[in-house]
């Protein structure tokens, strides 16, 4: 089957999100070989960073060069978004299921008229629609739908799919047009951009590392064997519930049901105990491995690896090993 | 959404989520929604807090109660025969439609994401559905009343974002930030007196696009950690750095 996949481009740094890579690689199997991929791009840098479309071997690009995008809520490109996939034909729809994916999809399934999904990891075209996996209940089980109609938007879980290459082309800009979108949709704004919170580093929803502490590290003091461990792997700095209403560090790192949901390539949980509130926030992890000093730690029946032992020796023993053959 | 500690497991037709022995809580976010809405109503005299819930009565109505006995002034049930792990858009539509019947709003709150779902498609729908702007993951939302504008942080993948907007605002927010209160007897024992109004939703047009559960699988479950064996830590280190290039193939 072929088809045109509208894939909405996600600025960061001012630069192309890493997640609207991995969205162009799907978008070019749903596409089908006789289909096409368009981009989409909005605010006044869109010109620019169409070149990036292009690099990837996505020429042509649809622009909403409209400055009053710099930046607006992500709900409020849904009228330009919807025009777009409509002048260019598309049926899907395909956004990186970041904080600016999730929040656009939802307002754009109203906008085009179309059916969606949120943070799948599996997308496939069938006869009728799509079909769908996405993992719920924190990851604790999986759900298959069945998206029917003609028209689809659907954002991609952050690393459940390989980034793409291509052969670049040369960019082929066309601009989205008269869109009418209502002045209230640009009633707010923002008056300071992102702060870094906590750590420095890739940050904890998009890092495909995160080391994570808990009560075991017994104090605030402590804490830094965990950063230490994540900067040498060049991870996210994550905490349990029980680190982070001790004040030991921020609530933005809290993982579980109460904090942020990951699932990175590698998880690694130093002086976690595993209770169930911090486990539905990482059980979905590529690899999960525990360190901790209590063998019937509940921690161990969702690791993949398992070290038992005193904290304090081995995560700076771990962090020097893994150092060495970085050879950092 | 069912309680953290429930066990979960697919019904019989492998669709759904088997509800027997399940019990069905106010959704963490959705009660972090309410908190939010009820330290508002105290900053701005005059202010009241409604709570909406879509479904049959036997969903929302202890949902809806549990709100009323938290403080809000008022609920409504939409009845619009929408199932369970329903498909959201149609769910957002409906409740829209609900929402318009109220009269008008100057603050929309949702919880971050539904519970049960964890889509977070439901409130930038409904907020489309009714041409107001949405921001989520919003965290310490407040009104200032000399300006009659909203200021709030937005936390995203970046870091904390600050933003200001007027009425009407449609806003989802991001958990625990607040400690939810909890109701007193005599608020449990008033709510459950307390009316409970029913607005009906005309049902979604035939032919119109429709996410429909197929579904419901528990992920293999893990086979249990393999155990490092280890004569000093550093023997650890090196034997876990090496099991994670060789075979788990994800040291980066």
């Amino acid at each position: 089957m072929s088809d045109a996949v509208l894939v909405v481009g996600e600025v960061e740094d001012d630069r192309l999100a890493p997640a609207t890579l991995e969205a162009v690689g799907v978008a070019r199997q749903l596409a089908g070989a006789g289909g096409t991929v368009v981009g989409f791009l909005a605010g006044s840098h869109a010109r620019r960073l169409a070149e990036e479309f292009a690099r990837l071997g996505v020429g042509r690009v649809r622009v909403a060069a409209d400055p009053r995008f710099d930046p607006a809520p992500p709900a409020s490109l849904a009228p330009a978004v919807a025009a777009a996939a409509a002048g260019v034909g598309a049926a899907t729809i395909l956004l990186a299921g970041t904080t600016f994916g999730r929040e656009l999809t939802g307002a754009l399934a109203v906008a085009f008229r179309a059916t969606a999904a949120n943070g799948v990891t599996e997308v496939e075209r069938v006869s009728g629609g799509w079909r769908v996996t996405r993992p719920i209940f924190g990851g604790r089980a999986n759900e298959r739908r069945s998206l029917e109609g003609e028209r689809a938007v659907v954002s991609l879980r952050p690393h459940a799919f390989p980034p793409a290459e291509g052969v670049a082309v040369p960019a082929q800009i066309e601009p989205v047009g008269a869109v009418e979108i209502p002045a209230a949709l640009f009633g707010p704004t923002r008056t300071a951009p992102a702060v870094a919170s906590g750590s420095s580093g890739p940050s904890l929803a998009d890092a495909s590392v995160v080391v994570a502490g808990g009560r075991g590290l017994r104090s605030a003091d402590d804490f830094h064997l965990v950063e230490e461990l994540a900067s040498a792997l060049g991870g996210a700095v994550g905490a349990s519930r029980a680190v982070t209403d001790a004040g030991w560090r921020p609530q933005t790192l809290q993982v579980g049901q109460t904090g942020k949901a990951v699932s990175p390539q590698l998880y690694i949980a130093v002086g976690i105990s595993g209770a169930i509130q911090h486990l539905v926030g990482m059980s979905s992890s590529r690899v999960i491995v525990a360190i901790n000093s209590d063998p019937s730690a509940p921690i161990f029946r969702v690791a993949d690896y398992g070290i038992v032992g005193d904290l304090f020796a081995i995560v700076p023993a771990l962090t020097a090993e893994v150092r060495r053959v970085r050879g950092a | 959404m069912p309680e953290a500690e429930s066990r979960l497991r697919p019904d019989a037709s492998g669709v759904g989520l088997e509800t027997d022995g399940v019990k069905f809580v106010l959704a963490g976010y959705d009660e972090s929604a309410v908190e939010q809405a009820l330290l508002l109503r105290q900053a701005v005299p005059g202010s009241k807090v409604g709570v909406v819930a879509l479904g049959p009565p036997s969903r929302t109505d202890e949902l809806l109660r549990a709100a009323l006995a938290l403080g809000c002034d008022s609920a409504s049930a939409v009845e619009a025969g929408v199932p369970p792990l329903a498909d959201p858009i149609a769910v957002a539509l409906a409740l829209a439609e609900g929402i318009r019947a109220r009269g008008s709003t100057d603050l929309l709150l949702f919880g971050k994401q539904a519970g049960d779902d964890e889509e977070g498609l439901v409130g930038p729908a409904v907020a489309a559905a009714l041409g107001i702007p949405f921001v989520g993951y919003v965290v310490d939302l407040r009104f200032d009343a000399s300006t009659g504008r909203f200021a709030f942080r937005r936390s995203s993948e970046r870091g904390e974002e600050r933003w200001e907007a007027p009425r009407p605002l449609a806003v989802g927010l991001q958990q625990a930030w607040n400690d939810p209160r909890t109701a007193t007897l005599p608020a449990i024992l008033r709510s459950r007196k307390a009316p409970i109004a029913r607005l009906a939703a005309a049902p979604a047009p035939a032919g119109r696009p429709a996410s429909v559960a197929s579904a419901f699988a528990l992920p293999p479950p893990r086979q249990g950690a393999k155990m490092i064996e280890y004569d000093a830590p550093s023997q650890a280190a090196e034997k876990l750095v090496k099991v994670l290039r060789e075979e788990a193939k994800v040291f980066p």
